[in-house]
């Protein structure tokens, strides 16, 4: 992630990115992966490590956080999970199960090349399932994003997951 | 009572599972009575899967883990060696490592401050001398249970029943098979730092027995990430040449096409890299397991360990009662191998192989859609059907243990069942029938 400034953005491409950010949830909430997709930069890296829990004193590097990523995706994987997705074979997703994101505790600023802009943000993934389950999974997000003809694109996402055990049977969402 | 000192079996487990009639009773997968016997007659009685070498290469390097619902720290000790004992004070029963994994000098318990070393000795309480009066406590005989400990090609196993055979024999000639995935090449394996945890709604048994002999489900559930991953349908099944086996209730079901995992990984560097180590493969291990290893398969040792050897995903079924599991993963690689190597199968194994995968994320749901409508009084008392390939036992030149013909069949899943009820029918080790002729007994597989 790159050196984080506190430079603000002008209002207006404050405003801009903070739309971009709820409208990327609402596409994700409506299945409008397609859509979700040309909001991501062709270089986008996507990726949710999942950290154990260590003593704070601990400072060993020998089982340091490492490659333990739920997502760990380019462009191209993302897509190949978009095309799952959409295939129309996908059991459990049918009946479809309702997914509400909750975007909040929204930061933007300055990134140090222009046109790109820093974003801190806290996502909460309401999961609706079968036999009305209900899931509520929180996370962090990191994010980088790039002014791209005009509009803002997602260049870099990690996602710190606030649980050390994924608390459900699959992710089969999007943070 | 002491683990090993088993009560008389309240009842005979063959009346919930007939192996040549093909069906199990579905209250194995429920009833807390049933479950309760399982920690007892399989969880402290197997040895089970703790750790890989090289996850704890260090003095005082340590993971925590569960055999069964008892909770174990697994550390490696100033003298190298590992040692594997309840993560339970012995003075209030508090939990002593919090952690999931890292370094310690010692572990100290949060109650009262009483201190263990790595090898899990007593060896320290505060305030000892004003606390407690000579004779009071024997800090020797008073650490937390210690279970034995052996290893296998540096994978690390426990088992807390001291009548338990010993490693190789518990194993038998599942070695053989082992190999293909543990020593196909000189470096052997490592485990990739990071361990993925997640809970599923389900019996433990439904994860296990969906890797050691269900290839029949992945042409209908995994359809949507097949297509994805492979930019089309599973190929046609064809059963030539394929076939299950099964060892003291271990299973490894495969073809011998020699690539079929492999590709899923979705990457030509490691295709190439394996099509230039097969000869070698061959050369070390023989030609049928050079093909053996990287076709599509899948396999599980008894009780709750499992893999995909081609796609490189070894995970642990730890289980949280009748009704949860808790699914521990994590990506194996050749050690010998280019770094980019590791990182191309890293990448492909947690794209399919994860709770986010392509192909993992459409299986949690099955096993909890299983396991839930037990809850139905009727529905528990109905029979599952597991009669595929009853009649398709073969005698086989080369592959060892109990061999079917067919990928798709239910015979691992059977003798997995059989060896189920063997342990928990039996009141000790001793009781436990010898289901085949071992042909390594006492030899190396290798």
């Amino acid at each position: 992630m790159p050196a984080e400034t506190h430079a603000l953005l002008s209002i207006d491409q404050h405003l801009a990115l903070t739309q971009t950010l709820y409208r990327e949830a609402r596409l994700l909430d409506e299945e409008r992966y397609a859509d979700w997709l040309e909001l991501l930069a062709d270089d986008v890296h996507y990726r949710m490590p999942l950290t154990a829990r260590r003593f704070r004193a601990d400072r060993s590097a020998a089982l340091a956080e490492g490659p333990g990523y739920v997502f760990d995706d380019d462009k191209g994987r993302l897509g190949l999970r978009v095309q799952r997705l959409e295939s129309g074979l996908v059991w459990a997703e049918d009946p479809r199960n309702r997914v509400r994101r909750i975007v909040s505790n929204v930061e933007i600023y300055r990134a140090e090349t222009d046109g790109e802009a820093t974003v801190h943000s806290v996502i909460e993934v309401h999961r609706s399932r079968i036999d009305a389950q209900q899931r509520r999974l929180t996370a962090g997000r990191t994010d980088l994003w790039r002014l791209e003809g005009g509009s803002w694109r997602l260049v870099q996402r990690l996602i710190q997951f606030d649980h050390p055990v994924v608390i459900d049977s699959n992710l089969n969402v999007f943070f | 009572m002491r683990p090993h000192e088993q009560a008389q079996p309240p009842q005979d487990y063959f009346r919930y599972v007939n192996v040549d009639a093909g069906w199990v009773d579905r209250r194995i997968f429920w009833d807390e009575a049933i479950y309760e016997r399982e920690l007892e007659a399989i969880f402290a009685r197997c040895w089970q899967f703790v750790a890989h070498d090289s996850q704890i290469p260090n003095a005082g390097d340590f993971v925590t883990t569960y055999l069964g619902e008892d909770g174990v720290i697994v550390s490696r000790h100033t003298d190298g060696k590992v040692y594997v004992y309840l993560n339970a004070c012995p003075h209030r029963g508090n939990k002593i490592c919090f952690a999931d994994e890292g370094n310690a000098r010692r572990f100290t318990c949060n109650y009262h401050g009483w201190a263990f070393s790595t090898a899990g000795e007593l060896t320290g309480l505060p305030s000892e001398r004003e606390a407690y009066d000579a004779g009071d406590i024997d800090k020797a005989a008073w650490g937390p249970r210690r279970a034995r400990v052996e290893t296998y090609k540096g994978m690390i196993f426990a088992t807390f029943d001291p009548d338990a055979p010993g490693l190789e024999e518990y194993l038998g000639d599942y070695r053989w098979y082992l190999d293909a995935f543990l020593d196909n090449d000189e470096g052997g394996i490592e485990f990739l730092p990071g361990t993925i945890k997640s809970y599923a709604n389900a019996n433990w048994k439904f994860g296990v027995e969906n890797f050691i002999g269900d290839a029949y489900h992945a042409w209908w559930t995994h359809d949507s990430g097949g297509r994805a991953m492979m930019g089309g349908p599973f190929p046609a099944y064809d059963p030539k040449d394929t076939y299950h086996a099964s060892v003291n209730g271990h299973g490894w079901e495969f073809a011998l096409e020699g690539f079929g995992d492999i590709a899923i990984l979705g990457s030509q560097e490691v295709i190439d890299y394996y099509a230039a180590l097969k000869p070698k493969i061959a050369a070390r291990l023989g030609e049928l397991r050079a093909r053996l290893f990287g076709s599509l398969a899948s396999a599980a040792m008894f009780p709750n360990m499992t893999f995909l050897p081609g796609i490189h995903t070894f995970r642990m079924w730890l289980p949280r009662g009748p009704r949860k599991l808790e699914l521990r993963v994590w990506t194996v690689v050749p050690k010998n191998a280019p770094q980019s190597v590791k990182q191309a199968i890293n990448i492909g194994c947690n794209m399919t192989f994860n709770p986010a995968g392509t192909l993992e994320m459409d299986d949690g749901e099955n096993w909890e859609g299983n396991t839930r409508t037990n809850r139905g009084w009727v529905s528990r008392h109905e029979k599952l059907h597991y009669g595929c390939g009853k009649s398709r036992q073969i005698e086989h030149p080369e592959l060892p243990g109990i061999v079917h013909e067919g990928q798709f069949n239910d015979a691992n899943q059977r003798l997995f069942y059989q060896r189920w009820a063997d342990l928990m029918n039996a009141k000790s080790w001793s009781d436990v029938p010898q289901r085949y002729a071992p042909r390594y007994a006492g030899r190396p597989t290798r």
